[in-house]
């Protein structure tokens, strides 16, 4: 135990990171992934197949590869950004793949009739995405949304991979040093139990005042 | 699409370490010599019957009939996994398997592939027998597991991209982006010689090098050994000055278990004695190292050991 107690500051720093991540990644694969549900329920064609595509593409590939292969790839191409930006931003674009799957199933529960009634009221479709169904659409995947910024959460620690120094990452330093895996990684190990919880907490709480009774 | 498949060549370059698919003429590990390194174990010299004590480690290996030893699987001239005949070789596999048949009779051992991170955790609760993995003796570590040896010492040094100017010893790195592989000892020697130095770390070598060429940090700190093999394969980089850090490997054992230390460093005289030892730096180190094997190190000479 005094193991972490030692080593407090730089565990702190890793902590910051690693919520960085996590938050900076999911605002970006919320957004990310209202964008891809619009496209999968349009009537266009078109965007309809590429929101499949993306879907598809980014929940078929492991986290991971998509990581180092941007890292060290894309600067093959001209395209370089630090370690942490990179890391946002591939998290960002992986995760709102499963956002987005969970987002349809929320508008698929969105009874037929109400965008009919929407319609018929003269709404576009943009108008009624936004007004009509994506907000019931969300009150029904309030856990599923939570579960997956929870996996998030896990996932992170894979920018360790390009040199973001997370929370992983610096208690395998601390471990490195100290030699003492049973407490450092268990220690940590509660910390994203906490990070996770705190998340179920919140997506709970939300859920019981946001969902519809049918 | 050149650029695609030099993308896609790049990534998993990066995620597989080990995997150097030897498809081309040169041979990816140096040093692949399985010959050389049958007439080394047929040397090998194995214990008297009477030094296997009753109730010992070594009877329990013996009666098991396999030495189970926690090691890499992709560390280049130390142990590392054939890909064409999946046998692991190197100077630490080497030895590996010639502590197997000290004590079994025969070369036969089964490598658990354990991280830096995990390798105290194995040694203790009997997963591993033995860790042969650049298993840098030092007082912290002591205090978990016992070390047996040291068996090499090994050093750090320092790689640039040719033509780089203004670093020649560890304390130019101060206020410089410096890649170093995650877990190495490189991370706390850079702080200590070079506190201002900004620390970049990634998993595995073949990253670090990637790393390196891409301007992600103006140097790379590693073990020497694994430099200069580097060095030797891509002429855009180059080693800088000779080691600046003395890195003592000693044998990973169980806390506390002083008889089997006792009986592994008792092999590891031998093992020198026999020119065993010497043959194994020869097979492994020595195709990059130029020169005779080095002096082995005094055992019991490092504190902690």
């Amino acid at each position: 135990m005094s193991v972490l107690l030692d080593h407090l500051p730089e565990l702190w720093q890793g902590l910051v990171v690693t919520l960085q991540l996590t938050v900076a990644s999911s605002i970006g694969a919320a957004v990310l992934g209202v964008l891809v549900t619009a496209m999968r329920v349009s009537p266009v064609g078109v965007l309809r197949a590429m929101g499949t595509a993306y879907v598809e593409a980014f929940q078929n590939l492991p986290l991971l590869v998509l990581l180092v292969l941007a890292f060290f790839g894309l600067p093959e191409i001209g395209i370089k950004a630090s370690p942490l930006v990179t890391a946002i931003v591939v998290i960002s674009v992986y995760e709102a793949a499963y956002i987005a799957e969970a987002l349809r199933s929320g508008v698929n529960a969105v009874g037929k009739g109400q965008g009919e009634a929407a319609r018929a009221l003269g709404l576009t479709f943009r108008q009624s995405l936004w007004h009509v169904i994506l907000p019931q659409a969300l009150r029904t995947v309030v856990q599923p949304l939570g579960n997956i910024i929870i996996a998030l959460t896990m996932n992170t620690l894979l920018a360790g991979a390009i040199s973001v120094v997370d929370l992983t990452e610096e208690a395998k330093r601390i471990n490195l040093v100290e030699a003492q895996p049973i407490p450092i990684f268990v220690g940590v190990g509660l910390i994203y139990a906490l990070i996770a919880s705190g998340v179920g907490f919140v997506t709970g709480r939300l859920e019981r005042r946001l969902v519809m009774v049918r | 699409m050149k650029k695609m498949v030099a993308v896609v060549a790049v990534s998993l370059l990066g995620l597989a370490a080990c995997s150097s698919t030897n498809t081309s003429g040169s041979p990816a590990v140096p040093g692949e010599a399985k010959p050389a390194a049958n007439e080394l174990l047929a040397k090998a010299p194995v214990a008297d019957a009477a030094a296997i004590l009753p109730g010992s480690t070594m009877e329990k290996i013996k009666k098991r009939g396999e030495l189970i030893v926690g090691g890499s699987l992709d560390a280049p001239l130390l142990s590392q996994q054939n890909p064409v005949s999946g046998e692991i070789e190197g100077f630490d596999a080497d030895m590996g398997k010639a502590l197997a048949k000290y004590i079994i009779g025969e070369p036969k051992v089964k490598i658990v592939n354990s991280a830096s991170e995990t390798r105290e955790a194995l040694l203790a609760n009997g997963t591993v027998d033995v860790v042969f993995q650049t298993y840098t003796i030092t007082p912290e570590r002591a205090e978990q597991v016992a070390f047996a040896g040291p068996y090499y010492t090994s050093g750090l040094t320092i790689a640039v991209k040719k033509g780089t100017t203004g670093i020649a010893k560890p304390e130019d790195l101060n206020g410089k982006k410096v890649i170093a592989g995650a877990n190495t000892p490189a991370i706390p020697a850079i702080k200590k010689l070079a506190p201002q130095a900004e620390i970049v770390t990634f998993g595995s070598d073949p990253e670090c090098m990637q790393a390196l060429k891409q301007d992600r940090g103006v140097a790379y700190v590693q073990d020497e050994t694994l430099l200069i093999a580097n060095a030797q394969k891509d002429p855009s980089i180059q080693v800088i000055g000779n080691p600046f850090t003395q890195d003592p490997y000693g044998i990973g054992l169980k806390h506390g278990d002083d008889q089997f230390k006792t009986f592994v460093n008792d092999w590891l005289k031998k093992t020198q004695s026999t020119g065993v030892w010497q043959q194994a730096w020869k097979n492994s180190i020595g195709t990059v190292v130029k020169g005779e094997a080095p002096a082995p190190p005094q055992i019991g000479s490092v504190p902690g050991s």
